[in-house]
């Protein structure tokens, strides 16, 4: 029932990704990401949702190779097709990884609004990210990054202004076609939007579908707004407290949402004509440094039963394309 | 307060070095009230003697017992260095918190002055000092002298720690709350001040003992009591380098520079635990 | 453009409070006595040898100007604020009748020299290697050198020198330890003069240095491993850019900003330091000056470096704050 993941550009299998601190004699673990297993196919969007500190920002941070301690990769494997090339990402030496870094694979950070240089001009960014890569005599570069600036509708005047000389939705989609101008196969994107005003957010969203059609590539888009990920992302995946707890199609979730978080997370969103109130779930996300047993999710749980505070749930397949990790949603009840 | 002191002494060899070197030079600045000799006496032994029992550090040209002459100098100058910071941490704490709360034009104004402190060169102003005050300049007005001058730097990083807590969501909360303003500030401000006041106390004593070593050693301050900068003063008037009585200069300079270490080490140490990327490492005691 | 000479204006006033704050302290000191300081003067001046009538009566009207004692006490106070804008200190009184002025003229080249080149080399290397360690974290070679930098850093400027002093004068004799060049040569122009004057400079740099390259490597340090876990660093890093040019162009250009300022802040302590340094060298600068000065009761020459030292070290705040927008495109913007 499983999709092979011979097609897949992304494959995640059994990640854990934890921070281990000591410093003043206090030791701390805290299990952000705890056995995850996912893929992403060619020309795709697989959206990442869930609430803050659920470990979605960690995982992506994971698969853009752009973790550093005391975030480290305890377990599990990271791999990439790129073409007819395959990679393990953790089993690539600096320098390989420095080759396919933003070439095959590129990163839109959380926070885009502070990852220019401030001291330069934007025309430095891209000569430093990409010229390499290009591989073409400098006025051909900066025709190339030119035009590629100019489909994204952004003035080609913008690579001699200094970054606090633009605005902060500018700024994005500066970030994104840097982002985006060598081509990479896959671009994972953290929350680019949620600094922005609405209507700018609008339009950003807009234009990094039109991208990701144009170019083919695969993405990883994360945010916790629902909203978002109904319109963009093809597949979505929902985490929680550092566990991937439900994946499928977009429109299955939305439609048949099967894991109690998801369902809740759906419920939350407003719909016109709709006059009851929101409810918020009771309780508070679990201490990743010191999870409970069994399933994550069991103390804030309206279907918990015995089972749930004693096992862990695995993935499993409710459909071709729909997989969840809840004993409750597996015995067929009602989300 | 205390528990900061308790978890740097265990975790941070920094501080505990700091505090091993200081407690030993107080230990000798203590050992000057069994001094068998008055400070201020001279030829009370035979002078010139290189380090032996009973006078383990020597003797020196004006027939004075090296050690005992060194307790009563670092003493001295311990203390010297001690009143200066007391008394402009008053200033600076003042200047600082005043500043940082009440932001604009005050603010502004404060901060004028206060970095024309920092950009005049108070060294020649406290010679200034010593030249018109002559014989009648006495370690208090010394004091007093620089602890008018010296607040200026410290001013500023109190200030910018009174800023950053004025504006933090804490302080909003508190104060919706309906805590009083001096409630709010000895309740929840001062465990963030009392750390930097802290270190910049010891960075502020290691400046003034510094400059109190430079104004003695040029014979610019009074030059009956015994401290540290006095000692080496005597020392050039006795030429005792040429003569060969290094003794009466090495140990004064080596007590000073674990001094100056130790405190130094206090300080570093105190500023690297209220880091907050440090802090927010240790949270969850 | 607007923005720079706003900033140009509000500069210039603070330069302008600061020469005002510090001369003033100056006037203040010199009240503190309540004795009359200019008879005490003139008669230990005086009785240096036979001086005429004259150059007394000229002494003591410079004096009691200096000293604020003619008039009432606005008219004290406006005497000497003329005197001391126009430079004019009256006559030395160590080394009468020469003007403070020229003894101070011939002196700061000297020490100007020396403040220039210990400044620059010590915030160069300071910052160079401090920014190095932060970066380079592992290196057991630039750890060496912290500990080494560090270690000189709490020692006063006084003690370094003098043990600079002990051993390469006396233990091992190399190199000069007074004066500024060799005594008999003449002052020109030329190789000899020049390679003179940099051998005696030697010393005196190299405690200065000593002293002053832990600060700026502690800081600098600390600044650059604050940088690294910026957004843009990481951003560059991710984007597998080369190692070197993040070095460069995004941590050591963004960590330098703030040791430009510190720079001008430090103005003050580092030119306290070169005093001492001229002392123990014998270095003819004004520190060297100032001191004879104290020791030779000559009031009018310790005015004069005081009040030219002030507006020295603040011109030279202002000249690297005036700067400063030239090296930080926000600037401008506010």
């Amino acid at each position: 029932m499983a999709p092979t993941g011979t097609q897949a550009v992304l494959t995640v299998e059994g990640l854990r990704a934890y921070y281990q601190v000591n410093t003043y004699g206090i030791e701390r673990e805290v299990r952000a990401v705890d056995d995850v297993s996912l893929h992403v196919n060619a020309n795709e969007i697989y959206g990442l949702a869930g609430e803050s500190s659920c470990g979605k920002t960690t995982l992506v941070k994971t698969i853009a190779a752009a973790i550093r301690p005391p975030l480290r990769v305890i377990a599990g494997s990271v791999s990439y097709r790129f073409g007819d090339r395959r990679v393990g990402l953790y089993d690539l030496d600096g320098k390989e990884l420095a080759e396919i870094r933003w070439k095959h694979l590129s990163y839109i950070m959380q926070g885009s609004m502070s990852v220019l240089n401030p001291l330069r001009r934007v025309r430095s960014s891209f000569v430093d990210f990409a010229f390499r890569h290009i591989g073409k005599p400098m006025p051909e570069f900066l025709s190339i990054v030119e035009t590629h600036l100019k489909r994204l509708h952004l003035e080609p005047s913008v690579l001699d202004a200094y970054p606090h000389e633009l605005s902060g939705g500018m700024r994005q989609r500066v970030t994104i076609a840097l982002a985006t101008v060598c081509r990479p196969d896959f671009i994972a994107a953290d929350e680019p939007t949620t600094a922005l005003d609405v209507v700018v957010q609008k339009s950003v969203l807009a234009m990094i579908r039109e991208t990701q059609r144009a170019m083919g590539a695969s993405m990883m888009f994360v945010t916790h707004d629902m909203a978002v990920h109904a319109n963009l992302s093809d597949r979505l995946g929902i985490m929680y407290a550092g566990r991937l707890v439900e994946e499928g199609l977009t429109g299955e979730v939305f439609r048949r949402p099967a894991h109690p978080y998801t369902a809740h997370l759906i419920a939350s969103l407003p719909r016109i004509g709709d006059t009851h109130s929101r409810e918020g779930l009771a309780g508070a996300p679990p201490n990743l440094a010191d999870p409970p047993t069994g399933c994550r999710f069991h103390s804030r749980c309206p279907l918990a039963m015995d089972a749930c505070k004693r096992d862990v749930p695995e993935m499993a397949w409710i459909s071709d394309t729909h997989r969840v990790a809840c004993f409750a949603a597996k015995t067929g009840a009602p989300a | 307060m205390l528990k900061i002191l308790r978890d740097l002494l265990r975790y941070n060899r920094e501080f505990a070095a700091g505090v091993a070197l200081l407690s030993f030079v107080v230990l000798v600045a203590a050992a000057s009230f069994f001094s068998p000799y008055p400070a201020a006496d001279s030829f009370v032994v035979p002078p010139d003697l290189p380090p032996s029992w009973p006078h383990v550090l020597g003797t020196n040209s004006r027939g004075q017992d090296v050690f005992w002459q060194l307790s009563f100098a670092i003493r001295n100058t311990l203390l010297f260095g001690f009143s200066v910071a007391i008394l402009s941490r008053i200033i600076s704490l003042v200047v600082g918190l005043v500043a940082g709360y009440a932001g604009g034009m005050v603010d502004r104004v404060l901060m004028s002055i206060n970095d024309s402190f920092i950009v005049i060169p108070l060294f020649p102003i406290l010679v200034l000092f010593y030249f018109v005050m002559r014989e009648r300049m006495s370690w208090a007005w010394l004091a007093l002298a620089m602890a008018a001058l010296g607040w200026a730097y410290d001013a500023r990083l109190i200030r910018s720690v009174a800023l950053s807590l004025r504006t933090r969501e804490f302080t909003q909360t508190s104060i919706f709350s309906g805590m009083s303003m001096r409630q709010i500030l000895v309740e929840e401000h001062l465990p963030y001040v009392l750390p930097i006041v802290f270190s910049t106390t010891m960075n502020n004593i290691n400046w003034s003992i510094g400059l109190e070593v430079t104004l003695s050693v040029l014979g610019f301050t009074n030059v009956d009591t015994p401290t540290i900068g006095m000692m080496i003063y005597w020392a050039n008037q006795h030429t005792a380098l040429v003569a060969g009585i290094w003794w009466w200069i090495a140990f004064p300079v080596a007590l000073v520079v674990m001094t100056f270490i130790g405190l130094f080490l206090l300080a570093v140490s105190m500023n690297e635990y209220i880091d907050p990327r440090s802090r927010l490492a240790r949270m969850g005691a | 453009m607007r923005a720079y000479s706003l900033y140009l204006f509000r500069r210039l006033v603070q330069f302008v409070l600061v020469v005002f704050i510090g001369v003033n302290i100056a006037y203040v000191v010199t009240h503190a006595t309540p004795i009359d300081p200019v008879e005490q003067t003139v008669s230990a001046a005086t009785s240096f040898g036979s001086t005429s009538p004259e150059a007394i009566a000229m002494m003591r009207q410079s004096l009691r100007e200096l000293y604020g004692l003619e008039g009432g006490p606005l008219q004290q106070y406006a005497a000497f604020w003329k005197r001391v804008a126009v430079g004019d200190f009256g006559p030395s009184l160590s080394a009468f009748p020469t003007p403070v002025s020229q003894l101070i003229a011939r002196a700061i080249p000297w020490t100007a020299g020396l403040l220039t080149v210990s400044t620059l080399l010590t915030w160069v290397i300071g910052n160079l290697l401090g920014g190095l360690a932060g970066y380079y974290r592992r290196s057991a070679l630039l750890r060496f050198a912290g500990i080494l930098t560090m270690g000189f850093h709490p020692i006063p400027y006084y003690i370094v020198a003098f043990v600079l002093l002990i051993v390469f004068g006396y233990v091992w004799p190399v190199l000069p330890i007074t004066g500024g060049a060799e005594m008999n040569l003449a002052q020109a122009f030329d190789t000899t003069y020049a390679g003179s004057v940099l051998v005696h400079s030697i010393l005196p740099v190299a405690s200065l240095v000593l002293v002053g390259l832990g600060g700026w490597f502690m800081g600098m340090r600390s600044l650059v491993s604050n940088i690294v876990s910026e957004d843009y660093v990481l951003y560059a890093e991710l984007a597998g850019v080369d190692r070197r040019r993040i070095l460069t162009s995004y941590v050591m250009r963004n960590a330098l900003l703030p040791q430009v300022t510190g720079l001008a802040m430090s103005l003050g302590a580092i030119f306290n330091g070169a005093i001492i340094t001229e002392q123990v060298f014998g270095y003819p600068g004004i520190g060297f000056l100032l001191v004879g000065a104290v020791h030779a009761g000559d009031y009018s020459l310790v005015l004069g470096v005081t009040a030219v030292s002030i507006v020295a070290v603040s011109a030279a705040v202002l000249l690297i704050d005036l700067l400063y927008p030239l090296l930080d495109p926000r600037v401008k913007a506010q």
